[in-house]
């Protein structure tokens, strides 16, 4: 018909002729009751589709030649357009087809088995039909529908259940509507519709999930439910702001709970079991964050910050920290195998990192470090070496300079001692056995030089020594540290019964003075030894009045030394051990004197950094305003310390004083750096 | 006199009331300069600049000698107090710093025959009379704020010890006094007090070239003080101290 010029009437016979038909098929499937609605839907839809097939074959001739000559729709689509517009769009079928779909859907989330063979094909007929047909006939309802579904439902589990059987409820339905859209649905509704469940279940409840009582964030946490953070995690991941909303309220408990360990009085009291706390709640939220939210950068970032914040709440961190690291080197890591040891110096280190203030750290371990070296008892030298390394490269050479400076010094004494001893081992014979360590001043914390008057004994054998070293070494100054020093001593008690005591130097210049006498009042004591007062009374009361190390007995009883009290060799002392350790040279948290009077040291310690940071900025800049000096100074300090604005404009008035700056003459904020 | 308008003679009443000059000189600078006052006072101390080629060396002698100290070739604390009687003027009058300035003396008490020289000359003295003369000139001087700002920046070097880098905090305040006397800051007194109490401390250059600059910029009620102001931190304490001491409270100065 085509070639005898008839294709129009061929083509607009074709179509009068489809559309009565399918007219009549859209009776007939509006005609079929409830259930049987989609299957005879389906079935006709297969009809025509084989039936369009056939006759796009027989009209192949026109379908090349009229149709894309004459622009009209192609056989095929004209099929399906046909069929869209009659069949699906016919008002009466396209509501129930909406309407029982939605319905079984809805009957398969209560728990119904629907068929969803037939739900595939009619929703693949859909998208068939054409590209906006599935999302405006179903879809766009599809999501409505289901919206309103998990608002009630979400509403109805929030009231009933805890956190987290919620998070479990509503991780099933999401499973559930991706397997849903696998299974019938268009795969790029899978987006769609969990969107859908995550805004209704999650969004719009996460605030009341996360403050729940008794099983909300903070409770998961506390009680280390690692499943249930993980669940929560993944799903308020699909939700915008839900990490950070976890992030949020995370951040702000364990702020809360750093800041009320580091201001809680009783805790204080124990320096080392302190530390020991903070490390613990480290672990513990590292476990969480590896575990249960899946190292997530961001959260790594929230607690190391938190971390920072409140260990400088509490301005003797650097000393406890410092504490830890002595009490761990002194006898913490005995027998802890090498790699254990580093891991206890890594967390350590960890720890060291968040301080604000390392130059007090530094100071205090300095201190206890000196202590540790010269009584002999580190417990591993590897391991202090390691903590200098590690503190070199976190710091530069210039932290750890005077540090390895010491242990220079113990080696070196080591050979002095030894050379000491060849030359002059025949001398000394009886005499006391001396053991000197030779300390450069530049290296070791500054002491205060204090009286002592040594007991005769000791003073010939120093005498020795300090001729040989002089001898060796011209032009040195030694000046004996009578406050750092250990004796041990041989000493026979009433009933026969020896032990060997290991006392301070100043005990052993109090001690030895019983050789002579059975009683000395205090003051006595105090004329012979000239020892400093304070010093003296510390070093008779763990001499007296310390249950198990009481070599001396003290008249009156009392529990302090008073200016008046008389003291006794104790002739009935016992102990079972026969070393009997007495000095006091472990190191000890500050008294609050102490600890003023070392922050005064660190104050003055600042002033001339600061100042060498200014005159380092200023020659670079030449010129600079005062509020950018400040910024730059407390950039370069950061490494050491938070220099106090207040601090920074002194020193400047002092350069200024000193002729190193000027104020502009035009502007005074801005300063001159002068050749 | 009148044949001049109101306006005009109120104008040379001013004019010879605050250089202290004569009618015909005051008439003389304010024709010079169309009657406007700014005008004729440049003129006028223009004038003056010119005026030291005519003093007499001589005469200049004459005079040191009368004051020079028997022993030195100086101008000592007799000397000065002598020269004071004659001058009829107080030793403590603040008109001996202006001459003090004029003179560039490096230190106050004493006068070398070179500053002595060179500060009479600047003046155009060469006799007690002319001397006399300039006082009121030179007390003008001190109205000027240019001029005020050099005189007390120079008093500070002056009233110092010689070889001290800062000034002792008693010497301070007396300057100071002396000083915001004429120009009478509010402050002067709290800011003396807040020293005796909080500083006792000697006072560095920068802090008293500064002090000026906030008397001059800030007003009584530290309304428009502004903490980022890179001000000394002794004014800063000094503004806390004001605050703390209920002297300055919601903007109001008491």
């Amino acid at each position: 018909m085509v070639l005898h010029k008839f294709g129009e009437k061929l083509y607009s016979g074709l179509v009068t002729t489809m559309t009565s038909h399918l007219k009549e098929i859209s009776n007939s499937i509006e005609a079929a009751q409830g259930g049987l609605f989609l299957d005879e839907l389906n079935r006709k839809w297969a009809e025509h589709n084989k039936a369009l097939q056939m006759i796009r074959d027989i009209l192949m001739y026109m379908d090349r030649t009229f149709i894309p000559n004459t622009h009209k729709t192609p056989v095929h689509e004209l099929g399906l357009n046909l069929w869209r517009d009659v069949v699906i769009h016919f008002h009466a079928i396209q509501s129930r087809l909406q309407a029982i779909l939605l319905e079984n859907v809805r009957r398969e989330r209560s728990g119904e088995v629907i068929d969803r063979g037939l739900m595939r094909s009619i929703t693949k007929m859909l998208m068939d039909l054409g590209p906006s047909v599935y999302q405006d006939d179903f879809e766009k309802h599809f999501l409505e529908v289901s919206a309103d579904f998990y608002r009630l439902e979400s509403q109805e589990f929030i009231e009933s259940c805890d956190c987290g059987e919620y998070l479990k409820k509503a991780e099933r339905r999401l499973n559930e509507e991706i397997e849903r859209v696998s299974h019938y649905l268009d795969t790029r509704s899978e987006v769609k519709i969990t969107n859908v469940v995550e805004t209704e279940m999650i969004e719009s409840h996460m605030h009341r999930l996360v403050q729940m009582e008794n099983s909300g964030l903070i409770n998961m946490i506390v009680d280390e439910k690692f499943e249930d953070l993980g669940r929560m995690y993944c799903l308020f991941r699909q939700v915008s702001n839900g990490l950070v909303l976890i992030r949020d309220v995370m951040t702000s408990f364990i702020r809360d709970t750093g800041k009320q360990l580091l201001t809680d009085p009783e805790r204080l009291k124990d320096p080392v079991d302190f530390v020991q706390h903070l490390l613990d709640l480290k672990d513990k939220y590292d476990k969480i964050i590896t575990s249960a939210f899946r190292n997530d950068k961001t959260f790594q970032n929230a607690l190391n910050s938190s971390f920072e914040y409140f260990i400088n709440l509490n301005s003797r961190s650097p000393e406890f920290i410092s504490l830890f690291v002595d009490d761990k080197l002194r006898k913490g890591l005995r027998g802890v195998t090498e790699e254990d040891v580093e891991l206890v110096l890594d967390k350590v280190m960890m720890l060291f990192r968040y301080l604000q203030e390392k130059d007090v750290f530094e100071k205090y371990y300095k201190q206890h470090l000196a202590k540790r070296l010269l009584s002999g008892k580190s417990v591993s030298d590897d391991a202090e070496r390691s903590l200098i390394v590690k503190l070199k490269t976190e710091c530069g050479y210039q932290f750890t300079s005077k540090l390895e400076g010491m242990f220079t010094d113990m080696k070196t004494s080591q050979d002095t001692m030894q050379g000491f001893h060849a030359s002059h081992g025949s001398d000394i014979g009886d005499g006391p056995m001396l053991s000197v360590q030779v300390l450069t001043t530049g290296s070791w914390p500054t002491q205060p030089i204090t009286t002592c008057n040594l007991p005769a004994e000791i003073l010939g054998i120093c005498e020795k020594f300090r001729n040989y070293y002089l001898g060796t070494h011209t032009g040195r100054r030694l000046s004996w540290q009578t406050n750092m020093g250990t004796a041990d001593l041989k000493a026979t008690f009433g009933k026969g019964q020896k032990h060997e005591l290991n006392v301070s130097t100043y005990q052993m210049c109090v001690l030895m003075l019983f050789n002579d006498a059975d009683r000395l009042s205090y003051k006595e004591i105090e004329q012979v030894t000239e020892i400093p007062t304070s010093d003296l009374k510390r070093c008779l009361q763990s001499l007296a009045c310390v249950k198990g190390k009481n070599v001396l007995r003290k008249e009156p009883m009392s529990k302090d030394i008073a200016d008046t009290d008389t003291f006794l060799f104790n002739d009935k002392y016992t102990s079972k051990f026969f070393k009997v350790k007495i000095g006091t040279v472990a190191a000890q948290r500050e008294s609050e004197p102490e600890n003023q009077e070392t922050r005064q040291r660190v104050e003055e310690d600042r002033k001339p950094q600061i100042e060498a940071a200014i005159v380092r900025i200023m020659k670079a800049r030449r010129v600079l305003d005062h509020n950018n000096i400040v910024a730059e100074v407390t950039k370069q300090l950061q490494s050491r310390f938070l220099p106090n604005p207040v601090v920074i404009k002194k020193r400047i008035e002092s350069l200024i004083e000193r002729e190193f700056l000027e104020r502009d003459k035009g502007d005074r904020k801005l300063y001159r750096y002068l050749a | 006199m009148h044949k001049l308008g109101r306006g005009h003679r109120d104008k040379v009443q001013q004019f010879m009331t605050i250089t202290g000059a004569s009618e015909k000189l005051a008439l003389q600078a304010l024709k010079a300069s169309d009657w406007h006052l700014e005008g004729a006072f440049d003129f006028f101390y223009g004038q003056q600049s010119h005026i030291k080629s005519y003093t007499n060396t001589t005469h200049l002698e004459e005079l040191y000698k009368r004051y020079k100290d028997p022993y030195t070739d100086m101008i000592l604390v007799d000397g000065i107090t002598l020269l004071c009687n004659d001058l009829q003027v107080d030793p403590q009058d603040i008109v001996m710093l202006v001459v003090s300035w004029h003179m560039k003396a490096s230190t106050m008490c004493e006068y070398s025959k070179e500053e002595f020289f060179t500060g009479l000359q600047a003046l155009g003295i060469d006799s007690l009379e002319k001397f006399r003369e300039r006082i009121p000139f030179m007390r003008s001087e001190l109205k000027d704020e240019q001029k005020f700002r050099e005189i007390y920046n120079f008093a500070f070097g002056w009233a110092k010890e010689k070889g001290q880098k800062s000034l002792a905090l008693d010497t301070a305040i007396g300057m100071w006094q002396l000083l915001f006397a004429e120009k009478q800051w509010p402050l002067v007194d709290h800011w003396c007090q807040f020293l005796q109490a909080r500083h006792n401390k000697a006072i560095s250059r920068d802090t008293w070239s500064q002090l000026l600059e906030f008397a001059r910029t800030v007003d009584p009620a530290l309304l428009n003080y502004d903490a980022e102001g890179a001000w000394p931190y002794l004014i800063d304490e000094f503004v806390e101290y004001l605050n703390e001491n209920g002297i300055i409270q919601n903007g109001q100065f008491k």
